[in-house]
């Protein structure tokens, strides 16, 4: 069938619409925001650098934008992401997923994961990165993606590249402190819009 | 170099909308890109059966204040195949127009006997079916006397698939004026449940909600199809 027919035989979308300000806190309860440890009590993990992340949503006013539910995707260490493409593949770590969901009530979020790594099998390989995805009172779904400050692969990234030059810094995330155990710390603050608004991609034109 | 998709627009009248939403157009996502921004939910979900009644709090239990209604539907990608085993949240207001969450001040009537969400995971051919109470409508800013009408929050999650909606009723005198009813334009009609009769005295009515997800989001790798 020729593309054209089938853009004719589509379904019209349901469209999208806000999450509204009462997400159900309860339907979080098994949520996760420590991708290292899936389960709690066994001797299994994910492997590769331990980082800790620390963030904020803010709104236009540069207040705290709270009731927010947030979603991260990573790939693993060796940069490769858990999907049915990658069940046979060597690299994928069977302790970890890659997947994190949390409701923030004010509008902070700290993620316990792992640095992503770099999958250079690919043609255009890509920097080490995190996809955070937003849904909350007032708009549709806003996507972005995180990526570390100071890593070399950031200037070959082809998402980096598709955005002006002086916007890349505000999807960095920045290596600010240590925890005790040498954990190292990164922070963003995310601005759903004014100034500093943080870049986002459109998920469905793309 | 850059390329840009839609720009977000405000929903009228709702001051959230206006603190949260990016000014600057969306950017595309470059093909090279596009396949990580597509989020795998591990497939972990469990769920009672019993989460599918909203009518009450547990199985023996008295049923809520109102009129009891069936909504079943159809989880589809668009182009009509099914999206299956994805795990469906549900969460509307009771019959006096107030949410059980902790952060609803509205101080509207709360109903002892209904807890206001529910969960269930759809089949194989992408079917689901809970029962919930009508819900009530509510006067979401009083300065401007705006009225949310009534309707159903949907969240859709496991595999690659997920969307968050809501589905609203015809004929609802506030529909007009709700701010992402405005912007939904002539495609509201997608976002309506499609009232049903139900023979017998168990349910006020049925609606039929069909669900189409959009974009790439749907199932995973559709390079054949796009």
């Amino acid at each position: 069938m020729p593309h054209s027919d089938r853009k004719i035989n589509q379904l019209k979308l349901t469209n999208e619409d806000t999450l509204g300000p009462y997400y159900p806190i309860s339907l979080c309860d098994n949520d996760n925001m420590n991708m290292i440890k899936i389960h709690s009590g066994i001797v299994h993990k994910a492997t590769g650098e331990k980082i800790i992340i620390k963030g904020c949503i803010k709104d236009k006013n540069g207040s705290l934008a709270h009731g927010c539910l947030l979603e991260f995707w990573q790939a693993n260490e060796h940069g490769i992401y858990r999907s049915p493409d990658e069940e046979n593949n060597d690299k994928i770590d069977p302790w970890f997923t890659g997947y994190a969901r949390h409701r923030t009530m004010d509008g902070n979020f700290k993620l316990t994961t792992i640095k992503p790594g770099v999958n250079n099998d690919l043609d255009m390989p890509r920097a080490p990165n995190i996809t955070l995805t937003i849904f909350s009172d007032g708009i549709m779904r806003l996507v972005t993606q995180l990526f570390f400050d100071g890593e070399e692969s950031n200037e070959t990234d082809p998402l980096l590249l598709s955005i002006p030059k002086e916007m890349r810094k505000r999807l960095l995330l920045k290596a600010m402190t240590r925890a005790d155990d040498g954990t190292t710390i990164y922070n963003i603050e995310i601005n759903m819009s004014g100034e500093n608004e943080t870049p986002f991609f459109d998920d469905l034109l793309s | 170099m850059t390329k840009y998709g839609r720009t977000l627009q405000i929903g009228p009248t709702d001051l959230t909308s206006e603190k949260r939403t990016p000014r600057h157009p969306l950017h595309l996502i470059p093909e090279a890109a596009r396949a990580s921004f597509v989020p795998y939910a591990p497939y972990d979900f469990s769920v009672l059966g019993s989460e599918a009644d909203m009518t009450r709090l547990t199985p023996g239990r008295p049923q809520a204040d109102g009129d009891y209604i069936k909504i079943t539907g159809k989880i589809t990608d668009q182009y009509g195949r099914p999206i299956k085993n994805s795990m469906i949240e549900v969460w509307n207001a009771n019959k006096y127009g107030r949410y059980t969450h902790i952060e609803d001040f509205s101080g509207l009537q709360l109903d002892p006997n209904f807890l206001g969400t529910g969960r269930m995971i759809s089949d194989d051919d992408g079917n689901y079916e809970f029962w919930t109470v009508r819900p009530g409508q509510y006067l979401a800013l009083p300065d401007i006397s705006r009225w949310r009408p009534k309707h159903i929050h949907f969240s859709i999650r496991g595999g690659s698939s997920r969307l968050i909606t809501q589905m609203y009723f015809k004929n609802d005198p506030h529909n007009d004026r709700d701010p992402m009813r405005i912007l939904m334009g002539d495609n509201f009609e997608q976002n309506i449940g499609k009232q049903y009769d139900i023979e017998g005295d168990e349910f006020d009515c049925g609606y039929k909600f069909d669900i189409v997800i959009g974009g790439r989001n749907p199932t995973f790798f559709e390079n054949d199809l796009t």
